[in-house]
Parts: structure tokens; C-alpha cells; sequence
């Protein structure tokens, strides 16, 4: 009984968000996926990261927040391809917090009346990012879109758009572009412990009358957060690398929130007809082109890069089939629960040990995490809901599956009328793992350092799109102010490393793009 | 002995999996002990006191209840029966020892004598990406990681069609490419393992319901049916692809 801030509309709005989040992750688990796998103890770690979700994020999201606001977080995103730019994270942020939440619920450990202010504030700085983060296309998640995730401005798009290399199937540059991102989508899962959050796709956007492109992100790939990619994936120059692709003859009509798709008629390698190469992360004025120059280089770039990665893979999985059931676990929940991690990266608070240890009130729970247990715990929490606190009334029929059901149990009202609460699980608490100590190695867009100098490069860096000046320059304002110098001057940011927009201003429409790449 | 909040529900009852039920059923007692002993208040037991009270060693106790009544445990990762084989079901068909015998065996396999062209029908499939030719090649099973690394270090036999349980995309990973084709008992078209077939342009059949391939048999995969789209997942509609034996090892 510790505030008397909560209001009714807070509440009100934390069960719309809790329910808008419980409909969609049943939908994404029950058509998306199905997690197993025969390396990773895939849902023990899963039901591990839950519950260090519900303990920790509350107060590292405050902690963040005591820096950069949820807002500013979110503007920066649209900016970069950094994990946060994974749609999963803006599913998971609340997702993994609310499914610890309904675990220890279900375990008697927790009232759905415990923890409310925690609750609150983490749908609320959810919101906000989201809200911020989508600003372009104006809604919260990619659900409400219709499945869609339109994030980038005009300028960002214009030049994705203006650089990309024409490619036909069996030439060298669509072979070593498909080549790269089979592997990377390879070593992604890997580095990730099987899930899919270290690759994610944003768009369509049109390009024209029967082209759509969509950005590509692979993120985590070098030696940065992860203990387990210390060494093996040292020889991976960049961090996060984004593939633009134009694709033709082909819909993509569903971009899920997490960051992966469905196309009509199915997206096949021979639809690809451009690409794009670019690393970005919180220290870079935007996305720096790799290859771009020259068609012949940027074949070079993806096929070293290929090289890389695949030798990185290799290494790293020899590394993981040496780990023993409990490394395993560490760094699959530690993958998850850190999906959230670049928050801190760009606020400048990042510390290992608030994410790369399992806090220690989740770890009592790791002897319970046996395969079969862990299974069937995950699949009745998101797949058949049915955990005795998942039942509602029987009139109910849920979205999707028209059952008496809810995955995330609301806050009761009755907290305002007297029904006793408690209002936050507390601080964070010390952290145990079984992986080796994480070395002191950070590759960043400006070279590789220790985290001290990047915790300090984060706070003083704001790239030159969020100054002030331009920060809330729109694509709304820009309709109505385009070919004005200060429009030209925001233009000029992005077009900075342009191939072929540099210096061309605000004033181009898609059709003059289109010209100037020697189209239609 | 105190009664917790979730003791009184009016809709919820118990879990729909036994082994879950009688886990938290257990662990609901502990929390009802430690939350009377420590005097019955809420407040003070939730974010404070239980922290201490409720133990790693009470849920390893909760384990060993079932453990001690005869019941193992179904495993998933290949390295959690071999860290703690007497918790876990015995597994088969994951080493080279007993692979020679082993054989999925699906319920609802489909199966047929040998059609005009000798092809004996032994399973079906959902194809992932459609191919001119379908794919003939030697089964392989492969399970465990210990395999993998086999494979690694000699390099795969030529002509493998690798079959696989896990949908994922990490087991395989270091020779995935290798692959002349894979066959995949579990998960569905838009799994890992699917996806990073497609993108590789290794042949795959997902969510594979067979029976009888044996380790060496040649068999062939229907990859010239079309591929099952997420619509037909969404309305259940019926799209398989064939899998044949040609010869047995």
C-alpha cells in the first residue's frame, strides 16, 4: 500500500495495453512458430527469462529512463538497426514481463494485485517507445497496422531507394546478396539460442507500381554483449548490418511483430531485384553504407562478409556443443530477457551485470526447468492458455480462439476501492551465471572499445537528425514545407553518404528518384 | 495453514498438463507453509520475506516428489537426458550405436505398397519451397549434436537427406548447406529450419509424418508439390508432399 498515484484511467489503459498484448502473442504463437530444438533447452531458458523479465525491467527501465526517455529511445530507433529496431523487442518488452508475471501467479507467489505500480509503468514506457518508434505510420504495434511497419521518413527511404544495386537472379550480386543472408539468418538463430530475434524485416514501402522494399536487419553479430560470442565472432567487423531489398512481382502482406513475413505470391529469390548494404548503431549519424560505392564492391562486402560470418558460425557452435545444460540455459534466457538490452546501450547505463547475469530470485526457479515440465508450463502459458488464472467467465470468447480465456490477468479494479496492493517487486537484485565473464570488448560503428568508453561515447552522442532543431521535423511538416532551406538542411543529413542523393534536398518525390536511378 | 489468493477461483481449476499441475499444486503448498510461518502477511512476504523463504532447494524438492514417484521426465535437448539420464525417458536413436535400428514412426503415417515405379510410400510431408525435380538421396538420421559433430569434422556423405525432429535452426547449423535434402518430423513451413532451407535451396519436407525409413535407405521427396502456404495452415487446408523408399539399406 505503498502510492495513491495509480488513477482509474492508468489502470484502465494498463489492462487495454496488457489485452492488446495477450491477443496478439496468442496469434503469434499459435501460427508463427513452434519452439524446439534438439541443441537448446529452448523452453527451460524461455520460462527462466520470464521471471527475470518481471524482476528486473522495471527497475532497469527506470534506471534508463533516468537518462533518456522511453520517447527519445523510440526516435532514435528509426535511425538505426539495432535490436531495439526488432519489432520482437516492442513484442517482448511487455510480453516476457507479463508471462513471468502470469507464471508466478499460477505458482501462488503472486497476486494479480502485487507489483501494480511496476506493471503500470512498464506498459506505459511500452507506449511510449512504441508510440515513438512507429511515429511515421502512426500506430503501436505492427498488429494494429494490419501487419505492416512502415518506420522509416521519406529522407531514410529516398536513399535506400536512390543506392540500391539492380540484381537479376544468377548474376554475382544476386548470388553473393542471397548467399550472405542465408548464412546470416544462420548464425543469427545461433547466436541467438535458437530464437529468431537476432534477424528482423520492416516495410513494404512502394517503390513502385509492382516493387516493395524491405529492410533487413541482422543485429548482435560481433563481439559486443554476448560472453558466448566473445573471440569467435571477432573477426566480424560489424555489429549490426542492414540489407535493403527491392522486391517485384510480389506482396508483402503481413509484417508480423516480430519481424517476420508472409508475401503473396510467395517470396522467392527469384523476386529479388535490388539490394542495399549498410551497419549502423547508436554512435553512427544514421546508417553508413558498406560496399556501396560500386556495384563490384559492395559483391566484395557481402562475400567477405559471408566468409565471416560463416566462419563464425562454425566456431560458435563448436563453442555451444561443448556447454554444459546450465550454459545453455544462461544464455538462451539471457538472450531473451537482454532483447531489450540496446535500451541501456543508448541511454548510456548499460552494465553487464543488470544483463548478462540471471537475477537471483529467478534462478530459485531453475530446478523446476526440466524439458518436459518447461514445455508444457510454456505451451499451456501462450499456446493453449490454460493456466487456471488464463480462465475467465464462460460467456468470454477470446480473439482468434473464441475461448473463456485471457493470457495476462488484468489488474482488478478493486485496488480503488480499498483492496489491499503492493506496488513494485523492488530493485535489482545480485545476478549468478554459468558462462565465462564477459570480456571488455564493444564493436561499435567507431571501432572497438571497452564498455566504460562506450557507456560515456552514448551519453554524449546525439546523432544530428535529433537535435532539437530537427527532431520533430515530420514527414507531416515536410508535405508543407519541402524545398524550404531548413526541409533541405534535414534532407541533407540523410543524404550525407548518398551515392546519389547527396546534397539533392527535400524536394524530390518517389517518380524523380525512380528517374535518377534510370527507371521507367 | 494459509490460503493463498489463487486458492479461491471461480473459473480457473488446474492445469491442463498433469506434470504442471502436480508441480505448482507443490509449489502452492511451500508458498502456503512459508507465508503461515512467516505470519501471515502479504505485504511483507511477497517482494521481502519469500525471497529467502522460497528456495532453490524447495523446487528441486518438487522435482524429486516426481522423480520419486517413477515418473521420467519427456526430453527435448539432446543434452538434457545425457547430463541426467536417470530423469529422463531413454533416449533412442541418438547415438551411432543404436541409430542402424531406429525409425520415426508416425501414427498417422501414410503409407502404400510400391507404385509402377517401385516407389514405396512411406510418410507425407508440408514442402517448403517448390522444386523442378523432386530430391532422391540416403536417409540420414540426425539427433543429437554429437552427430553434427561428426559431420563437421569428416564432412557429410554425399547424397545425405538429413532426417531431422527439430524444426529448429541451431542443431544443424555448421552443415545445414551440406545437405542434399532434409526431412523434418516436426514444426511447420514457417519453423527456422524451413526457413533456413529456403533460403539455402536445400529441398525440405516439414511437419513429416513417416514410418519404417531406416538409416541408409534411399528415398525420395515429393519437392515438385507445391509449398504449404500460411493461408493453408491458417484454414487447415490439406497440402502434402510424398515421401517414398526406393531401396532399403
Amino acid at each position: 500500500m505503498l502510492s495513491n498515484r495509480i488513477t482509474y484511467a492508468q489502470l484502465l489503459e494498463t489492462n487495454n495495453l496488457m489485452q492488446t498484448c495477450s491477443d496478439e502473442t496468442y496469434w503469434l504463437c499459435v501460427t508463427r512458430t513452434v519452439q524446439e530444438s534438439k541443441l537448446f533447452p529452448v523452453p527451460a531458458y524461455m520460462m527462466l527469462s520470464y521471471l527475470m523479465a518481471f524482476y528486473r525491467y522495471p527497475p532497469l527501465l527506470r534506471k534508463i529512463e533516468g537518462r533518456m526517455s522511453a520517447e527519445e529511445i523510440g526516435d532514435r530507433m528509426r535511425n538505426m538497426g539495432m535490436k531495439c529496431a526488432n519489432p520482437a523487442m516492442g513484442w517482448a518488452l511487455p510480453g516476457f514481463y507479463l508471462l513471468g508475471r502470469e507464471w508466478l501467479i499460477n505458482m501462488g507467489l503472486l497476486k494479480p494485485t502485487d507489483a501494480i505500480e511496476d506493471v503500470v509503468y512498464v506498459m506505459d514506457f511500452w507506449k511510449r517507445f512504441q508510440l515513438s518508434w512507429h511515429r511515421n505510420d502512426g500506430h503501436i504495434t505492427n498488429k494494429e497496422f494490419g501487419h505492416r511497419a512502415q518506420i522509416l521518413p521519406e529522407a531514410r527511404i529516398q536513399v535506400f531507394h536512390a543506392d540500391m544495386y539492380d540484381c537479376v537472379e544468377g548474376d554475382e550480386l544476386h548470388e553473393a546478396a542471397q548467399s550472405f543472408m542465408a548464412s546470416a539468418s544462420q548464425y543469427g538463430f545461433l547466436i541467438s539460442c535458437e530464437s529468431r530475434i537476432s534477424l528482423c524485416n520492416t516495410g513494404p514501402y512502394k517503390l513502385g507500381d509492382n516493387v516493395e522494399m524491405m529492410v533487413r536487419d541482422f543485429m548482435d553479430l560481433s563481439e559486443s554483449d554476448f560472453p558466448w560470442l566473445d573471440d569467435v565472432a571477432a573477426d566480424v567487423p560489424y555489429n549490426n548490418i542492414t540489407v535493403t531489398m527491392a522486391v517485384k512481382d510480389c506482396h508483402f502482406y503481413l509484417v508480423d511483430d516480430w519481424g517476420s513475413f508472409e508475401a503473396r505470391p510467395e517470396f522467392k529469390s527469384d523476386k529479388l531485384i535490388g539490394v542495399g548494404l549498410y551497419t549502423s548503431d547508436n554512435l553512427s549519424e544514421g546508417y553508413i553504407p558498406l560496399g556501396m560505392d560500386s556495384r563490384e564492391a559492395l559483391i566484395a562486402k557481402f562475400r567477405e562478409l559471408d566468409a565471416k560470418v560463416r566462419e563464425a558460425t562454425t566456431k560458435l557452435w563448436r563453442r555451444i556443443a561443448g556447454w554444459s545444460r546450465d550454459q545453455m540455459i544462461d544464455a538462451g534466457a539471457i538472450t531473451y530477457f537482454a532483447i531489450i538490452k540496446d535500451l541501456a546501450h543508448i541511454a548510456g547505463v548499460y552494465e553487464v551485470d543488470d544483463w548478462m547475469k540471471i537475477d537471483e530470485r529467478a534462478e530459485r526457479f531453475r530446478p523446476l526447468l526440466n524439458d518436459e515440465f518447461s514445455r508444457d508450463a510454456l505451451g499451456e502459458l501462450v499456446g493453449y492458455v490454460s493456466h487456471p488464472s488464463q480462465k475467465v467467465m464462460e460467456y468470454t470468447m477470446a480473439q482468434h480462439s473464441n475461448a473463456p480465456v485471457r493470457m495476462y490477468s488484468n489488474i482488478p479494479y478493486s485496488v480503488l476501492a480499498g483492496e489491499p496492493y503492493t506496488a513494485s517487486s523492488g530493485p535489482v537484485y545480485p545476478g549468478v551465471t554459468y558462462l565465462p565473464a564477459k570480456k571488455d570488448a564493444y564493436t561499435t560503428t567507431r571501432g572497438r572499445m571497452t564498455l566504460a568508453e562506450y557507456n560515456r561515447l552514448s551519453q554524449e552522442f546525439t546523432p544530428a537528425v535529433l537535435h532539437p532543431k530537427y527532431r520533430h521535423l515530420c514527414d507531416t511538416w515536410v508535405k508543407y514545407h519541402a524545398g524550404t532551406p531548413l526541409a533541405d538542411e534535414l534532407y541533407h543529413l540523410e543524404q550525407a553518404r548518398s551515392r546519389r542523393l547527396k546534397g539533392k534536398g527535400s524536394g524530390l518525390k518517389r517518380a524523380d528518384i525512380a528517374a535518377l536511378r534510370g527507371e521507367g | 495453514m494459509a490460503q493463498l489468493y489463487v486458492d479461491r477461483d471461480k473459473y480457473g481449476d488446474q492445469a491442463l498438463s498433469a506434470t504442471v499441475e502436480a508441480f505448482h499444486s507443490a509449489i502452492k503448498d511451500i508458498v502456503r507453509q512459508r507465508l503461515a510461518a512467516s505470519g501471515g502477511d502479504w505485504g511483507a512476504f511477497v517482494f521481502d520475506r519469500s525471497y529467502d523463504l522460497i528456495t532453490a532447494d524447495d523446487m528441486r524438492a518438487v522435482e524429486t516428489m516426481l522423480l520419486d514417484a517413477g515418473h521420467r521426465f519427456d526430453w527435448s535437448a539432446a543434452i538434457s537426458p545425457r547430463e541426467r539420464p536417470a530423469a529422463y525417458k531413454p533416449a533412442q536413436g541418438v547415438s551411432e550405436d543404436d541409430i542402424a535400428t531406429f525409425s520415426f514412426e508416425h501414427p498417422e503415417a501414410k503409407t502404400a505398397e510400391p507404385d509402377a515405379q517401385g516407389r514405396e510410400l512411406r510418410g507425407i510431408g508440408d514442402n517448403v519451397a517448390q522444386y523442378p525435380e523432386n530430391c532422391i538421396g540416403i536417409a540420414r538420421y540426425i539427433r543429437s549434436p554429437a552427430l553434427v559433430l561428426k559431420y563437421l569434422e569428416e564432412g557429410v556423405p554425399p547424397d545425405t537427406i538429413a532426417i531431422i525432429d527439430d524444426s529448429g535452426g541451431t542443431l544443424t547449423a555448421p552443415i545445414l548447406e551440406q545437405f542434399k535434402g532434409v526431412i523434418c518430423a516436426g514444426g511447420s513451413t514457417r519453423s527456422h529450419l524451413g526457413i533456413l532451407t529456403r533460403e539455402y535451396g536445400v529441398p525440405c519436407l516439414m511437419n513429416a509424418r513417416i514410418s519404417g525409413i531406416r538409416q541408409g535407405d534411399t528415398v525420395e521427396i515429393e519437392v515438385t508439390a507445391k509449398a504449404k502456404t500460411a493461408e493453408a495452415y491458417q484454414q487447415g487446408i490439406e497440402m502434402t508432399a510424398n515421401v517414398w523408399r526406393l531401396k532399403r539399406a
